[in-house]
C-alpha cells in the first residue's frame, strides 16, 4: 500500500463496514439460518420423511413443467413484440409498448382472477354475451396449461424488456451491408439479427423461468382448486397445517426451489458463455425493416394479443365486480355497485391494505435509496475482492423466489430478538425487512451504473478544497446520480406495491397487504369483492405508470424502460 | 422528482408515526369478510370506546397462524370466533383459553357452551347439499350424490381448509349406512374436495359443478340475491357446527374481550347474525328467511371427545381418499 494512493478512495472508515453489516443482516443471516434449519432437518432424519413425501415430488414436477411451458409462452409473445416494436416501422409503438408492459406491474393474483372471470361456465362476461360453456364444464384454466399460459402472459414483458435492450444496440452497418449485398429481409433477420439478439433472448428466458418458479399468486388461484400444487403453494399449505415439524419441512422445500432457480441461472450462464459478440460501428437498428403490406397482418395481430392479455380480462374483472351474486348473468337490470360500496365504505381491510402496501412500498424504496447510494459509493470506489463478494451477496436474495426469503426471515425472527426481547414476527416490520432484502439488488443496479459514469475528478477537486465526505456527497454526488436514484425508487415502489409472495406468509392482523387482501377475499367466496378491489388496484397501477410516462421526459434515457 | 421524493418522505414519516396496530382487540374469525366486518361494526357501535381489528381465514388456517404465533412467543389474537367447539375444546385442554362466565349464558342450551365458561356457541351452521338450478337431478339425500347422474359433478370443502367440513366428515363417518364408505363411493363418482366453503359456492353457482356439500347460509343468502342455486336439508340429517367464541389466555385486554363475548351472545348480537342469514344459537330467536321450521331440521349427533381424539386420523383417512395434500 506504501506510496500507492487509490484514486478517489477517500471514504470514511465506517462506510464499508456499514455496507457489510447491512448485507450481513439482509442476505447472509436469513439464508444461513435457512441452511442451518435445513441441515438440522437432514441430521434428524426428518429429511427422509420430507423427501419420501410424494407431494414434494409432484410439486417439484409441476413447478418445473409449468415454469418451462410458461417460459416458452413468454418467449414467443415477448420476442414477437420486441422484434416488431424495435426493428420495424409499425404504427403506434409508444402505445403498444406502454400497454404491453402493464401486465408485469399488475399483481399476478389479479391477473389470475381476471382470467378466471373471463372464461369457464361462470364467466359473467360470457353469460352476458350468452356464450358461456354448459353446466359441469370444468374451468379450463384450473390446469397445468392454464397456469403456464398465465405465467407466459405475466412474464412476457420481462422477456420483451431484456431483449429490447439488446436490440437497441444492434449494429446498423451489418444490416445495411447485408442489404446492399442483396440479402432478403428474412435472410438478414436469420443470419444477423437473430444470432446477435440471442444473449438478450437467453437472459429474458432465464428471468422468466426464475420468476415462474417463485410465483405464488397464479398457482394459488388456478392450481389449488384442481389440487395442482407447485412448490410455493405447497409451502403455503404447509403453513396452514402448522405442526412442530413445519419449519424443518419448509426449509427443505425452500432449498428445492432455490436449487431449481439456481439451476436455471446456471443454464443461462452456460448458454451465454462464448457468445460475446463485440460489435463495432453505429448502433441503433431502429426501423431496420419496412413492413409494407405485412403491416396489415402484424398490427391487428399485436392489438388482438393485447386485447386478450389486457382488455378482455379487465372487462371480466369489472363484470365480476358488478354482478349481484355469483352465477347471475350481468345485464343493466342486475348490475349492482354493492361490491364497490362494500369495499370502499364498509370493509376496514381495504383501507388497511392500501395504507400498508403504499407505506411498505414507500418505506422500502426510501430506506433502500439511502443504503444503495452509500453502498454504490463504497462498492465502486473499492475495486477489490471484498467488494465483489458483497455485490454478489446483494444479488442472491433477488434471484431467489420471494417465498424462500419469507421463510428465511420467519426462521430468523420467529423467536424474540436476543437482548431486546421483542418479537417482530406478526408485525409489519418483518414484511419490511423481507422487502428490503429481496429488492436491494433492484435498487442498487441503476445507482451503481450511474456511479460508473461519474468522473472522479469532480469529487477529487472538492476533496482537495477540503470538503468533507457528507459535503461532497450532498453537493456533488447526489445531484449527479439523482436521475438514476429516482428511477430506482420508482421501480422498487411499483414492485413492492404489488407483491404477494412474501406477504402471503408474513401477514397478520392489521398488516394485510393489497395482495393478501385480494387473495383472502376470493378465498372466502366473495369473488365480487375481490374483483372490485382488483379493479381499484389496476386503476392505481395505471395511474402510477401514467405519472411515470409524464415524468419520462425529465428523467434520463432508459429509466422508464418501455419508452424508446 | 423532488416532489415525488418529498411526497414519499411524508408517506414514510406518517408510516413510522402510526403503529401498525391501533386496535385494542384482535379477533381471529372464520366468518366470510362481509359478515366479520358486520359483526365487528355492530360491536363497535355498541362499544364506541373499543376498536376491533380482525383477521379472516379458514379455521384450520387461522389455527395454524395462531400456533405459529404462539411458537414465536407473540400471539396477536385476543379472541377467536371460529367454526367448531372441537377446536376450542383442544385449546382449552392446552390451557390456551381464559374462562369467563357470561351472564348471557342463561339464555342458551347447556349443550351449546362450556360449563367452565371457556367457550360459547354463537350460531348454528348446518352442512347440507347445494345444487345449481339447471342441474338434472334434484338431490334429496346424501346418497343421491353417489348416483350416476352426479358423476364428476360433485364438489365439497376440504377438511384441511374448513373447520365445518372436518366436523361434517366426522359426523357422516359415524352414521350407519354412510360412514367412510360413502366418502369412498363419492370419490369413485368423481367428486373433488378442494378449498373452503366459499370455493364450493363459487363452483356450483358458476356451473363448473352441479352439486356440493356446503354450509347452509351461503347458498340461502346467494339465492335471495338471485344466484341460480338451491339448498336442501338431506333426509338422513345434517351435521352442524356452532361457531363458538373464546378468549385467549394470553390476552392483554381481558375486559374488552369479555364485553365482546357478551355482545355476540346478547339479543342484539344474535339479531345481527339473524340478519346475515344465520340460525342464532340463543333460545327463542326466529330463523332467517329461506329456512324451514327449526324442528324440521334433523341435526346428526357428534361426540366432541371422540372427534377431538380422532382428528388427525380422520384427516389422514380423508386425504387418503381424496389425494389432497
Amino acid at each position: 500500500m506504501h506510496g500507492y494512493v487509490r484514486t478517489g478512495n477517500s471514504q470514511p472508515a465506517w462506510l464499508f463496514p456499514f455496507v457489510v453489516i447491512t448485507v450481513l443482516i439482509l442476505s447472509v443471516l436469513p439464508l444461513a439460518r435457512l441452511a442451518m434449519v435445513g441441515i438440522a432437518a437432514f441430521a434428524n432424519g426428518g429429511v427422509l420423511t420430507v423427501l419420501g413425501d410424494a407431494s414434494l415430488w409432484s410439486a417439484t414436477y409441476y413447478t418445473i413443467v409449468t415454469a418451462i411451458l410458461g417460459t416458452i409462452i413468454s418467449l414467443v409473445i415477448g420476442c414477437l413484440f420486441a422484434f416488431l416494436l424495435t426493428l420495424t416501422d409499425i404504427r403506434g409503438k409508444g402505445l403498444l409498448s406502454f400497454f404491453f408492459v402493464l401486465p408485469m406491474m399488475i399483481p399476478p393474483q389479479v391477473t389470475a382472477l381476471a382470467w378466471v372471470q373471463m372464461s369457464g361456465p361462470s364467466s359473467p362476461l360470457l353469460k352476458a354475451l350468452s356464450i358461456a360453456p354448459p353446466l359441469g364444464s370444468p374451468q379450463p384454466l384450473y390446469s397445468v396449461g392454464g397456469i403456464a399460459l398465465l405465467y407466459g402472459v405475466q412474464h412476457a414483458p420481462l422477456v420483451y424488456l431484456a431483449l429490447r435492450a439488446g436490440l437497441m444496440t444492434l449494429p446498423r452497418d451489418g444490416v445495411e451491408a447485408a442489404r446492399l449485398s442483396g440479402a432478403s429481409s428474412l435472410r438478414v433477420f436469420r443470419d444477423i439479427i437473430l444470432p446477435l439478439s440471442l444473449p438478450g433472448i437467453i437472459a429474458g428466458a432465464a428471468i422468466s423461468f426464475v420468476s415462474c418458479t417463485g410465483n405464488f399468486g397464479i398457482p394459488a388461484i388456478l392450481g389449488i382448486p384442481a389440487s395442482i400444487f407447485t412448490l410455493p403453494t405447497l409451502i403455503f399449505t404447509k403453513f396452514s397445517a402448522f405442526t412442530s415439524r413445519t419449519f424443518g419441512d419448509v426449509a427443505v422445500l425452500s432449498a428445492v426451489i432455490a436449487m431449481i432457480s439456481v439451476a436455471g441461472l446456471m443454464i443461462q450462464d452456460r448458454a451465454l458463455r462464448g457468445r460475446d459478440y463485440r460489435v463495432i460501428g453505429l448502433s441503433g437498428a431502429s426501423a431496420a425493416f419496412e413492413l409494407g403490406a405485412w403491416r396489415f397482418a402484424f398490427t391487428p395481430l399485436l392489438w388482438a394479443i393485447l386485447f386478450f392479455m389486457l382488455a378482455a380480462p379487465f372487462f371480466a374483472l369489472v363484470a365480476g365486480a358488478l354482478v349481484p351474486a355469483y352465477g347471475v348473468p350481468l345485464t343493466f337490470k342486475t348490475m349492482s355497485l354493492h361490491a364497490f360500496q362494500e369495499i370502499l365504505f364498509r370493509q376496514a381491510v381495504t383501507r388497511t391494505a392500501f395504507i400498508n402496501s403504499l407505506s411498505l412500498a414507500a418505506a422500502t424504496a426510501l430506506c433502500l435509496l439511502t443504503v444503495t447510494v452509500l453502498a454504490a459509493y463504497a462498492l465502486t470506489r473499492r475495486r477489490d475482492a471484498a467488494s465483489r463478494i458483497v455485490s454478489s451477496l446483494i444479488e442472491i436474495p433477488y434471484s431467489l423466489p420471494g417465498i424462500v426469503m419469507a421463510v428465511s426471515f420467519i426462521l430468523v425472527l420467529a423467536a424474540p430478538i436476543p437482548f431486546l426481547h421483542i418479537s417482530l414476527y406478526g408485525t409489519i416490520w418483518i414484511i419490511l425487512i423481507a422487502y428490503l432484502s429481496s429488492f436491494f439488488a433492484v435498487s442498487l443496479k441503476p445507482v451503481v451504473s450511474a456511479f460508473h459514469q461519474l468522473d472522479p475528478a469532480l469529487e477529487e477537486a472538492a476533496r482537495l478544497s477540503g470538503a468533507g465526505f457528507f459535503r461532497r456527497l450532498f453537493d456533488i454526488i447526489v445531484p449527479l446520480i439523482a436521475p438514476a436514484a429516482g428511477a430506482s425508487v420508482i421501480l422498487v415502489f411499483l414492485i413492492a406495491c404489488n407483491e404477494l409472495t412474501i406477504s402471503a406468509l408474513l401477514w397478520s392482523a392489521g398488516t394485510q397487504t393489497l395482495g393478501v387482501a385480494i387473495y383472502n377475499l376470493d378465498d372466502s367466496g366473495s369473488s365480487d369483492l375481490a374483483s372490485a378491489l382488483s379493479v381499484l388496484v389496476v386503476l392505481m397501477v395505471v395511474v402510477m405508470m401514467l405519472l411515470l410516462e409524464l415524468l419520462a421526459k425529465r428523467l434520463p434515457k432508459g429509466v422508464v424502460r418501455w419508452r424508446n | 422528482m423532488k416532489t415525488i421524493v418529498s411526497a414519499a418522505a411524508l408517506l414514510a414519516a406518517s408510516f413510522l408515526a402510526v403503529p401498525a396496530l391501533a386496535a385494542n382487540l384482535v379477533l381471529y374469525t372464520s366468518q366470510p369478510n362481509e359478515d366479520a366486518q358486520a359483526t365487528v361494526d355492530g360491536f363497535m357501535a355498541a362499544n364506541p370506546d373499543i376498536k376491533v381489528d380482525w383477521v379472516r381465514d379458514g379455521t384450520p388456517k387461522i389455527m395454524a397462524k395462531l400456533q405459529a404465533e404462539i411458537q414465536a412467543g407473540n400471539p396477536v389474537a385476543d379472541l377467536l370466533l371460529i367454526a367448531d367447539m372441537v377446536t376450542l375444546e383442544r385449546l382449552k385442554e392446552d390451557g390456551k383459553l381464559l374462562a369467563y362466565k357470561s351472564p348471557e349464558a342463561a339464555q342458551y342450551d347447556a349443550a351449546l357452551y362450556d360449563a367452565d365458561g371457556y367457550y360459547y356457541s354463537t350460531k348454528l351452521i348446518t352442512t347440507g347439499i347445494m345444487y345449481n338450478t339447471s342441474a338434472a337431478m334434484k338431490p334429496a339425500s346424501w346418497k343421491d350424490l353417489t348416483k350416476p347422474e352426479a358423476k364428476g359433478l360433485v364438489t365439497m370443502p376440504s377438511p384441511l381448509a374448513s373447520g365445518a367440513a372436518l366436523i361434517h366428515a366426522q359426523t357422516l363417518a359415524a352414521v350407519p349406512g354412510l360412514g367412510w364408505d360413502f366418502y369412498k363411493s363419492l370419490a369413485e363418482n368423481g367428486a373433488i374436495a378442494a378449498g373452503g366453503n366459499g370455493a364450493v359456492l363459487k363452483s356450483i353457482a358458476s356451473g363448473e359443478k352441479a352439486y356440493g356439500m356446503v354450509v347452509d347460509y351461503l347458498p340461502i343468502r346467494e339465492k335471495a340475491k338471485g344466484a341460480p342455486v338451491e339448498f336442501v336439508f338431506p333426509s338422513e340429517g345434517v351435521s352442524a357446527v356452532t361457531e363458538p367464541v373464546g378468549i385467549l389466555a394470553s390476552t392483554k385486554n381481558a375486559d374488552a374481550a369479555k364485553k365482546f363475548v357478551d355482545y355476540v351472545l346478547s339479543e342484539k348480537g344474535q339479531e345481527g347474525f339473524l340478519k346475515l342469514g344465520y340460525i342464532p344459537a340463543r333460545n327463542g330467536m326466529k330463523l332467517p328467511e329461506g329456512f324451514p321450521a327449526r324442528d324440521t331440521i334433523k341435526v346428526l349427533p357428534i361426540k366432541a371427545a371422540d372427534a377431538l381424539k380422532n382428528t388427525d386420523q380422520d384427516l389422514k383417512t380423508f386425504s387418503g381418499i381424496y389425494g389432497s395434500n
